[in-house]
C-alpha cells in the first residue's frame, strides 16, 4: 500500500501553525466539558520585548518562552481520494515555533483581583 | 444545552477577533491574546504531526514523498532516494495546535477593535511522528521475485503465445513492487539491479539459475565459435546470434547488461560490450558448485576450462561466493553466496555463525561488508553481533557469536 504525501499550498507557501505547550492537562469544569467550543482558556501575555510569556488560566499563571523548533513539524491531514478508501496525506501547515510553558503554575493572590476579575469566571482550570 | 445570556457573553468570546497562529507568533511586547478553544475543537484524528528535517521539505513540496507498507507492517516514509521509519512519539504535555486564522472556519471578521484578539486551539496533539533513516527492506523483493523466476519452459511458451500481457502468480509490475516493498524508488531500482532482474512483458523477473547459466554458456560458446573479442562484442551481432540460438532478444540484451559493460565507442552504429571477467567467472563457479562440495583441484580445472580465450579466473574472485574447508590433506569448496543471505544484520550473523562457529576476518569480511545500517559503522556492527578473540597480538582475530 502506498499513501502519497502532498502539499497543495504550493511553492513553500504552507501556512504557519503554532503550538502552545504546557505540562499537565487543561480541563474544563464539568458543566462545560461537552461544549468547550469557543470557550476561553486563558490569556497569553508578552510582558516585555523579550520572547517570554505568561499564560493566565483561572487562578494560575504559567511562565514560558517562545522557542524555534530544531526541526519543523508538518501538519498533515488525511484526505480520502476515492470511495475505495484510498487516502492521501495533505500538508496543510508547518510549525516552526512553539510557546512552551514548562513551569509549575503559580497561584495568583487575591490582591490582584480587580485585574483578574474576568478570568476568575473563566471555566477552565489547570490540573497539573 | 442552553445557557443563560450572561454566561454566553462572558464565557464565549465570540466578539473577540479570531486571529490565529500568526497573531500569536507575532504578538507585540506589552500585549495579550486570548487563548480559546476553536469553534471546531475536537479530536481531529485526521490531523497528524510529522517532524522532519529541513532538508526533506523540498521533497515534500515536490510531491515526491510517500508512506509505504502493508497493513501488518510499520509504515515507512520514502523520499525519492531514502527510506525512513516513522515513529510515533507521545507526550504527556498538552500540545495545543493553533491554526492560522483563515484555516478551517475563517475569521469572524469582527471589526470591533476594543475586543482582545484570540488564538483558537483546534486540537490537543497526543504526540508527533518522527523519522529515523533505515535500510530499505529489499529481502522482501528477493522473496517476491523468487516465487516465479523466468525459466526455459516459460521462454518456450512465449514463442507460441501472442498475448504476453498476463498477471499470473508471483508476477509483479513496478507499481506492484512499489506498493509491496518498503524502499524508496531509487533503492528499489538498485535492488532490482543487484538481483539482475529484468522487465519482461511489464513484469519484473529474475531468471532461474538453469536459464541464466544456459544463456551465459551459449554466449561464451558463441564468442569462441565466432572468434569474437571478449572486450568488444558487437551488440547487434550478439543479439541476432543468441536469438538464432533460441533466446528471446530482450533476454539476450539483458544478458549483455548483466555480464558486460558498455564500451564507449564514438558514434555507435551498434554498441560494443566488454565481458566482465569477474561476473562471468562467478556465475560459472556457481554453476559448477551447484551439485555440492568439490575438491579444489577438480573445481579449478572445470572452472578454467569453461572460460573463453582472453579471460582468466582467479580464486580471489570468489570472495563472498565460496567457502573452503580442509578435510585431511584435501581442500574442498562449496558454494555459500553472500547474495543468498538476509540483509538484516541480526539474521545475517545468525546464519553466518550457524554455518561456521568461528570466522577469521579475511573469510568473514566478504560476508558482512555489504551490511549497512544508517548511523552504525561496520565496526559498531561487529561489536554488536560478534565476539572478537585474538589469542596473541600477532594472531589473526577470530569472530564468534555473542
Amino acid at each position: 500500500m502506498q499513501i502519497k504525501v502532498k502539499c497543495s499550498c504550493g511553492e513553500g507557501k504552507c501556512p504557519e501553525w503554532a503550538i502552545v505547550e504546557l505540562q499537565g492537562a487543561v480541563e474544563a469544569q464539568p458543566s462545560f466539558q461537552n461544549c468547550v467550543e469557543n470557550l476561553q482558556i486563558g490569556i497569553l501575555c508578552r510582558p516585555s520585548s523579550e520572547e517570554s510569556y505568561t499564560f493566565t488560566v483561572g487562578y494560575h499563571e504559567l511562565m514560558g518562552a517562545k522557542q524555534s523548533l530544531k526541526k519543523p513539524i508538518l501538519v498533515l491531514k488525511k484526505v480520502k481520494v476515492d470511495d475505495e478508501g484510498e487516502v492521501e496525506l495533505d500538508v496543510i501547515g508547518v510549525i516552526r515555533h512553539k510557546i512552551l510553558f514548562k513551569t509549575r503554575p503559580k497561584a495568583l493572590i487575591s490582591r490582584a483581583q480587580p485585574v483578574l476579575k474576568p478570568k476568575i469566571n473563566a471555566p477552565a482550570s489547570l490540573l497539573n | 444545552m442552553s445557557k443563560g445570556e450572561w454566561d454566553m457573553d462572558i464565557l464565549h468570546p465570540q466578539t473577540a477577533r479570531s486571529a490565529g497562529a500568526e497573531a500569536l507568533l507575532g504578538l507585540q511586547p506589552s500585549s495579550s491574546i486570548s487563548i480559546t478553544y476553536h469553534s471546531l475543537f475536537g479530536p481531529h484524528d485526521d490531523l497528524m504531526l510529522l517532524e522532519l528535517d529541513d532538508k526533506l521539505l523540498p521533497e515534500i513540496l515536490q510531491q515526491r514523498v510517500t508512506l509505504r507498507g502493508q497493513p501488518d507492517e510499520d509504515a515507512v516514509l520514502c523520499t525519492a532516494s531514502k527510506t525512513y521509519a516513522v515513529k510515533f512519539v507521545g507526550t504527556s504535555n498538552s500540545v495545543f495546535l493553533i491554526p492560522p486564522s483563515d484555516e478551517v472556519s475563517g475569521s469572524c471578521n469582527n471589526k470591533d477593535d476594543d475586543n482582545m484578539m484570540a488564538a483558537s486551539i483546534l486540537k490537543v496533539a497526543p504526540g508527533c511522528m518522527e523519522l529515523v533513516e533505515v535500510a530499505p527492506k529489499l529481502d522482501e523483493l528477493k522473496l517476491l521475485l523468487s516465487q516465479n523466476p523466468y525459466s526455459f519452459i516459460e521462454a518456450s511458451e512465449m514463442d507460441t503465445s501472442e498475448e504476453g500481457e498476463k498477471t499470473g502468480m508471483g508476477l509483479y509490475r513496478w507499481q506492484d513492487l512499489v506498493e509491496r516493498i518498503q524502499a524508496s524508488d531509487e533503492e528499489l531500482k538498485l535492488g532490482l539491479q543487484s538481483l539482475s532482474a529484468v522487465e519482461i512483458n511489464g513484469c519484473w523477473r529474475i531468471l532461474d539459475d538453469n536459464y541464466t547459466h544456459a544463456i551465459l554458456n551459449m554466449l561464451l560458446q558463441d564468442v569462441t565459435l565466432n572468434d569474437w573479442s571478449v572486450n568488444a562484442l558487437d551488440e547487434d551481432e550478439v543479439l541476432s546470434v543468441l536469438e538464432a540460438d533460441g533466446f528471446p532478444r530482450n533476454i539476450a540484451k539483458h544478458c549483455l547488461q548483466v555480464y558486460c559493460s558498455k564500451v564507449d565507442e564514438g558514434v555507435g552504429v551498434s554498441y560494443k560490450w566488454k565481458l566482465d571477467e569477474r561476473l562471468v567467472c562467478v556465475c560459472l563457479a556457481r554453476e559448477i558448485l551447484k551439485g555440492g562440495k568439490m575438491k579444489h583441484e577438480i573445481f579449478m580445472e572445470k572452472w578454467t576450462r569453461k572460460l573463453p580465450d582472453g579471460m582468466c579466473a582467479s580464486f580471489d574472485m570468489l570472495e563472498g561466493e565460496v567457502l573452503t574447508e580442509k578435510l585431511g590433506v584435501e581442500t574442498w569448496l562449496y558454494s555459500f553466496s553472500v547474495s543468498s543471505l538476509p540483509s538484516t544484520p541480526a539474521e545475517r550473523f545468525s546464519i553466518l555463525f550457524q554455518q561456521r562457529p568461528k570466522w577469521e576476518w579475511k573469510d568473514l569480511r566478504p560476508y558482512v561488508r555489504d551490511l549497512k545500517v544508517p548511523g552504525l559503522t561496520s565496526e559498531a556492527l561487529l561489536l554488536k553481533y560478534t565476539r572478537r578473540t585474538q589469542p596473541t597480538v600477532e594472531a589473526e582475530p577470530v569472530f564468534s557469536a555473542r
